[in-house]
């Protein structure tokens, strides 16, 4: 497989296509139209109760090119499953199967039917687009909401950490796993690109910020995808075999302090609490050096 | 070819001589057997399907219907509480309007728990749209499965068809079953493919709908399902073409000619009512029986034409919508409204097991008799067999 190695060669054909009903500035909206250049035509998708199933049809009209289903909440990737042993009894190898879930339909109400496909070792691809908050009905907490993250049920700040959803897929032993940004479009490509010749269950977490939810401008949605990497909140990595290769490794390291304050939801924090946070990044990464 | 088969594995049988492609179920009692016998078939290369093996009957229906929208033939088992956990998704396969064929293995719904038959679980999705099929014995369990793949994937109804029988008293026991030839049944349900999510024809399915379109989306679902109950008839005689055993449309009628006190009945229920009709009539009594094999859509007007000539109806209830009392006495009444001299007896019996027999169903007639001779009207329903 030969890599998309520069953005003038990622294809110009849009198979989520402009007119979609997301906010300007949508970080998922971003991921999607980011993963499609690599998934290509011949890609089944379907994906839960989200932002991602509303906003790319509606009524008579979608901005979708590849089959779209919007399925239920709890099982996307049950749906997928049952796609998969379809096309399998009529000898269609060359689809990708894709269900593509927020952070809830992933994490929490999505959780159960995910880890019964991981487990099955589906040949599917699960994609988690993390806003951090259920932005499709206003932005409530949920369980890999930042700690201390502001929403409108965690009004004093969310008192629970995020619980760490790549470490539990990866114990799942994916055949590939990869965390994604989209302020970096073109490592996001090439991950799609992998995930897309592998055989086997494929997970995929991006990080797709939603203005909304984060306090920010719209016109900050990458610029916090970045900073979230440069200050070593949001790591770029990929699994296979169960072996780590961090994918990119930012040109500049910034304290979280910067990317914390940038943003409405961590305005309770004080700075005891993002000193704490600062430790927990610089141990991380010291395991990383070491 | 004659087999000794239990309902389970009369149901296990249809699948393999429908040639089911895809299988998605998680083990419930009394259903899990289904499966078990199911995947036996693959592993002994008599079925080539995929078996999805879910975490639970909540995915077990989605992957059924990522299938059948992908093109393939699906099928699977449940009950009871699965079919609870289902609800959800049955609505979105009706309303994709996806020919998924379901085995339901009828048991009660806890609370208490109970592992024992009645139809309280498939009453309690009586709105959800699905076709629904009531099997009398074992031989109906295969040949209504069969008939279910090809009325669900008419093109007139394009509906999910759920074919019901009894847990215990259908599906462990055996009865002499005659399966009828691979060949024949594959002339008799033909593999059309209708992949709606197809890479070469990409549609966006179910998208937001807003009031301008979405009651007319729900009209036409109704429209087809009523169909189905027109389509049956058609099936069953076609089927009936094909193995010599017609089992009527949405009713059939035993007796009814003259009967003046008509038991209703669905499920196993209809085997034992039979006999008490005999051992009634045997003595003198005008009794009658009208077997209700199609619940959804309600034969309102096929029970309307059978029932004419009675002077009272008996409503046997496996089931009880809480406050209301039994689905079939609801809908007998409706059905019947404005045949104003036609009293409807309502008997809430059997829940959970209950054991109900011949003598049974002879004593509530007798009750009923005496209740119509004294002109008292009916109550809204009463519990028998306390
Ligand atoms: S609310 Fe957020 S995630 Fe949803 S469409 Fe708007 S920007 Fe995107």
């Amino acid at each position: 497989m030969e890599l998309i190695n520069s953005l003038a060669d990622v294809p110009e054909t849009e198979l989520f296509t402009g007119g979609h009903g997301g906010c300007r500035g949508c970080g998922a909206a971003l991921a999607v139209r980011q993963a499609m250049k690599a998934l290509g035509p011949r890609t089944i998708i379907t994906i839960p109760a989200s932002c991602m199933a509303t906003i790319g049809g509606s009524g008579l009209s979608t901005a979708w090119e590849i089959p779209f289903y919007h399925s239920l909440f709890e099982c996307a990737p049950a749906v997928a499953s049952g796609i998969r042993a379809a096309l399998d009894i009529q000898g269609i190898k060359d689809v990708n199967v894709v269900s593509w879930a927020g952070d809830a339909g992933t994490a929490d109400i999505g959780f159960q039917s995910l880890t019964g496909a991981a487990e099955r070792q589906e040949n599917i691809i699960h994609v988690c687009y993390d806003n951090e908050t259920y932005m499709n009905t206003g932005g409530q907490a949920g369980s890999i909401t930042p700690y201390l993250a502001v929403t409108p049920d965690t009004p004093g700040g969310k008192p629970t950490p995020r619980k760490d959803m790549l470490a539990i897929m990866a114990a799942h032993h994916p055949a590939y796993l990869a965390t994604a940004s989209v302020a970096y479009p073109l490592d996001l490509i090439q991950k799609f690109q992998k995930a897309g010749e592998i055989q086997g269950f494929r997970y995929i977490h991006i990080l797709a910020p939603c203005f909304k939810g984060w306090g920010i401008r719209e016109d900050q949605t990458v610029q916090l995808a970045r900073l979230a990497v440069e200050c070593g909140l949001w790591q770029l990595y990929e699994e296979i075999d169960g072996r780590r290769r961090v994918t990119v490794i930012p040109e500049r390291r910034i304290p979280v302090r910067e990317y914390l304050r940038l943003q409405g939801r961590f305005k309770t924090m004080d700075e005891a609490a993002i000193a704490a946070l600062q430790a927990e990044v610089d141990r991380r990464f010291q395991e990383v050096q070491s | 070819m004659r087999q000794l088969l239990n309902g389970n594995e009369a149901a296990a049988h249809a699948a393999r001589l429908a040639r089911v492609e895809v299988l998605a179920s998680y083990p419930i009692t009394p259903a899990a057997p289904v499966m078990e016998k199911i995947t036996q078939f693959i592993a002994e290369g008599s079925l080539k399907c995929n078996f999805v093996r879910v975490e639970s009957d909540h995915s077990a229906l989605a992957a059924a219907l990522g299938a059948t929208m992908a093109g393939a033939r699906s099928f699977l088992i449940t009950n009871s509480q699965g079919l609870a956990y289902m609800s959800e998704v049955l609505y979105h396969v009706s309303g994709l309007r996806q020919p998924v064929v379901m085995a339901v293995v009828n048991r009660a719904l806890a609370a208490p728990h109970s592992r024992f038959p009645e139809h309280g679980d498939v009453v309690a999705q009586e709105a959800c749209g699905w076709v629904q099929l009531f099997c009398e014995n074992n031989q109906e369990v295969l040949d209504s499965l069969l008939q279910a793949f090809r009325l669900g994937e008419d093109e007139r109804v394009r509906l999910p068809v759920m074919v019901n029988y009894e847990g215990y008293i259908q599906s462990h026991t055996r009865e002499t079953v005659d399966l009828p030839e691979q060949e024949a049944v594959a002339n008799f349900l033909p593999l059309v493919r209708r992949p709606v999510l197809d890479v070469n024809n990409p549609l966006a399915v179910n998208t937001v709908t807003g009031p301008e379109l979405y009651i007319d989306y729900k009209y036409q679902q109704d429209a087809a399902l009523q169909r189905a109950g027109e389509v049956l008839q058609e099936v069953s005689t076609a089927y009936a073409g094909l193995t010599g055993r017609d089992w009527g449309g949405p009713v059939t009628g035993y007796r009814l000619e003259d009967a003046a006190i008509v038991l209703v009945a669905m499920g196993s229920l209809v085997s034992t009512a039979r006999i008490a009709v005999d051992a009634l009539r045997a003595v003198g009594e005008k009794a009658g029986l009208l077997k209700v094999r199609l619940f959804r859509p309600f034969p309102a007007a096929a029970v309307r034409e059978s029932l004419r000539a009675a002077e009272a109806v008996v409503a046997l209830d496996k089931n009880i919508v809480y406050g209301a009392g039994g689905a079939l006495a609801r809908e007998l009444r409706a059905g019947l409204y404005g045949l104003a001299t036609m009293p409807v007896y309502s008997y809430i019996l059997g829940l959970g097991g209950r054991d109900v027999g011949v003598e049974d169903l002879t004593s509530i007639y007798r009750q009923v008799r005496e209740q119509l001779g004294a002109g008292t009207t009916p109550a809204p329903y009463q519990w028998y067999g306390l």
